[in-house]
């Protein structure tokens, strides 16, 4: 354990605000999306019945495109120096994933390797989420604006990438729950994301050395 | 019986994931339902054409089904059970067996259904052909009528509407009941076989037509209906009891473990199974102007046809026009008759509206209610090609 | 208390880094797309190709005219018009022609009435609209 005082600014206004939207857009998103799938009343009727939750869930969408759509633009640098971080595998993401960062009980690390900004199962989540949001994205737009005209076939495609990915998107982000806001070694992380951006220095220097170093030498 | 004629043909379970794909595809907005909402069909507005059945991307619409009746009906001795298949059926059955799309199948299809236990088998082709010499020739009446000829006054009104497509006809009632006296009084091509087969058939047989059971498979859903409608009985009998569509053929081959490509090619039964070019065309759209072309010409003009493909007419337009000119012997003149072919009732409303308001030039339009003709019927195989 | 703050500003590999991403997505959303055009366009193959099956079957027919057709010439002969072809014959028009809408259920009374047939049916009009006719 290191023992630096002081705080890390991990992430700004504009990032948290995007993802406190994405969050909540994906409540509801996949919330009114299971409820359509398995078909359930009770949560068609929280949204004012079927056709209106349908509304809610489209509506949604479109809030679930544009945030991250705006943010990006609008924080080009920011967006970029993230991808940047998580398209970066080097032996030390390896190696975390081998010990799986020490979060499985079954796997012993006594010295997890020193991690980026963020660490590698981070990176791969990052990644999934991205691939993932495109691909709903993408199959949502000719389920609602042209699902008069593109064939049966193709439609039935989209309901099934959108419904599979939504499924696998949903698992990723009760995982990501789980760590971030639960789990006993990470949660100290909760704040940095929900709340005012900060977080302890000692925290990140133990959980991202390396970027840590480098935000020490440009200060 | 009197089932399908309340609450219709088609119907949607429970599966639908309310895509809202099928509102488009119908044809007379008898589909309900939001983006979200499961979808409802109305039976006093569905005209049982079958499209959002083949359509749906979730296989969630179903026609109603009376194969367990028909598997009855074979294993009795005391029914006599014929079969007609229409023409359509024999380019599309071959796709549920692994061939081709358009693969002519005929000969097997006959082989198929002798295995299945039909007593005779024949073909709606004959009555296709019938259905040319009689409208053709109330087609001829009607030109003779508007011509002002002596004895043709009270002939139908022109233009003359075709009457083989239930779906159409339906829908005509439905919606535009002025235009009723336009459409021929021509009986379809099923409906005129089951008059046929129950009366002229049971003559040459000598079978009672009482223990005759007259069965139809059909690329359409809407045949389903037609057969079921009350004033078919000019035989003194229901004229076809029962139709099954190409899908539920293809299932019973399947269910009888019948090996359908190895099967031999055989003919239809004499009397009322022999069937021309002509009637094979009717599976398409434009194939019924086509095949009227061929018989009006020769008969009006008394000469024989170099060429009997009329290409003006062929095509996938939803509205096709042609103009045909025509030498009239009896009146030393030449017509020009000028053709119309609607394929897509969602494309009839304003060949009709002209027709109503006396704007129409056309002589004869075809109206199927399926986009390509009976061969895209809603009893057709489901295809999800991709590439 | 110290805080640390990330540098602002981009490097080059930053640069190309996010600036790929957003093509990569492009390229995928074109992907997607394109497949979706293909789909479309192969989508109705099957119709050309039935029909097509049709008219090849048409042209491979030894009589490929209605009027030709020998066991059409019998019916007639036999049954509908006895001794010649006569379209329309009376027992044509009672076995192979209908009404439709309103007159219906007049029609399937005449139907189940059978000794009134051939009178009704020698007077033949079906056709009692008012409506002119359009030249």
């Amino acid at each position: 354990m290191s023992n630096e005082n002081g705080k890390v600014l991990k992430h700004g206004t504009q990032t948290r605000t995007m993802h406190w939207i994405h969050l909540l857009a994906f409540i509801i998103l996949g919330l009114t999306g299971v409820g359509f799938y398995w078909d359930i009343g009770g949560i068609a009727s929280i949204f004012g019945g079927e056709a209106n939750a349908s509304l809610v869930h489209r509506w949604t969408g479109v809030v679930f495109v544009v945030g991250p759509l705006l943010y990006t633009l609008l924080n080009f640098d920011r967006f970029s120096r993230f991808m940047d971080t998580i398209s970066h595998f080097s032996k030390d993401d390896f190696a975390w994933l081998k010990v799986m960062g020490g979060y499985l009980p079954f796997i012993k690390a006594d010295d997890v390797p020193p991690q980026d900004k963020y660490n590698a199962g981070q990176k791969i989540l990052g990644w999934l989420i991205i691939i993932g949001c495109l691909l709903i994205i993408l199959t949502g737009f000719p389920m609602w604006l042209w699902r008069h005209s593109v064939p049966a076939v193709f439609l039935s495609f989209c309901y099934d990438v959108h419904f599979w990915t939504a499924m696998v998107l949903i698992l990723l982000v009760a995982g990501h729950f789980f760590l971030a806001a639960i789990h006993p070694k990470s949660r100290v992380e909760f704040s940095s994301m929900m709340l005012d951006g900060y977080i302890d220095a000692e925290i990140t220097a133990h959980h991202n050395a390396k970027w840590f170093a480098e935000l020490k030498e440009s200060s | 019986m009197s089932t399908v004629l309340s609450e219709g043909v088609i119907h949607v379970s429970n599966d639908c994931k309310a895509c809202d794909h099928c509102t488009f595809i119908c044809p007379t907005g008898a589909i309900s339902g939001e983006l979200g909402q499961k979808h409802h069909i109305s039976p006093k507005k569905c005209i049982n054409c079958g499209q959002c059945l083949i359509n749906c991307p979730f296989n969630a619409i179903h026609d109603l089904s009376r194969i367990e009746e028909l598997k009855k009906a074979l294993a009795d001795p005391q029914k006599f059970v014929v079969v007609q298949e229409a023409p359509a059926v024999r380019v599309a059955l071959g796709e549920e067996f692994g061939q081709a799309a358009g693969t002519n199948v005929k000969n097997k299809m006959y082989a198929s259904l002798r295995k299945l236990g039909f007593d005779k088998v024949y073909d709606t082709e004959f009555t296709a052909d019938l259905t040319i010499m009689e409208e053709g020739t109330e087609l001829i009446h009607r030109v003779y009528g508007a011509l002002g000829v002596p004895g043709f006054e009270e002939v139908g009104p022109l233009p003359q509407f075709t009457s083989c497509c239930p779906a159409w006809i339906k829908y005509a009632e439905d919606n535009y009941p002025l235009v009723l006296p336009h459409i021929s009084s021509a009986k379809s091509p099923q409906q005129m076989w089951g008059a046929v087969a129950k009366t002229y058939l049971a003559e040459k047989l000598n079978v009672d037509p009482a223990n005759m059971f007259s069965v139809s498979v059909m690329p359409c859903t809407a045949k389903k209906y037609e057969c079921e409608r009350p004033e078919f009985i000019s035989s003194g009998y229901q004229d076809v009891d029962l139709v099954i569509t190409t899908r539920e053929l293809a299932q019973m081959i399947k269910d009888a473990g019948i090996d359908f490509m190895a099967l031999p090619d055989e003919e239809a039964d004499r009397f009322v199974g022999l069937s021309t070019g002509a009637a094979t065309i009717f599976g398409a759209t434009g194939g019924v102007m086509e095949a009227a072309l061929r018989t009006a010409y020769e008969i009006l003009s008394g000469e024989s046809l170099g060429k009997v493909e009329f290409d003006a007419v062929r095509g996938l337009d939803p509205v096709r026009e042609a103009t045909v000119e025509v030498p009239v012997k009896a009146l030393g003149t030449s017509l020009p008759v000028s053709v119309c072919i609607v394929t897509g009732t969602k494309h009839v409303a304003s060949v009709i509206e002209d027709v109503l308001a006396g704007r129409s030039k056309y002589h004869f339009i075809e109206v199927m209610n399926c986009p390509g003709g009976c061969i895209n019927g809603g009893g057709q195989p489901i295809r999800r090609d991709t590439y | 208390m110290k805080l640390f703050h990330e540098s602002e500003g981009i490097t080059r590999r930053q640069f190309f880094k996010g600036a790929g991403m957003l093509t990569v997505a492009a390229v995928i959303s074109g992907v997607f797309a394109k497949f979706g055009f293909d789909v479309f366009a192969a989508s109705d193959d099957y119709i050309t190709q039935r029909v097509a099956g049709l008219y090849t079957l048409d042209e491979s027919m030894a009589i490929r005219k209605s009027h030709e057709n020998p066991e059409i010439i019998q019916i007639y002969k036999d049954f509908l018009s006895p001794g010649k072809v006569e379209c329309v014959s009376p027992k044509a028009h009672h076995l192979l022609h209908t009404k439709y809408g309103k007159d219906i259920p007049g029609f399937i009374a005449e139907l189940k009435n059978p000794h009134h047939v051939p009178e009704v049916e020698s007077a033949a009009n079906e056709e009692t609209s008012t409506e002119e006719p359009a030249a």
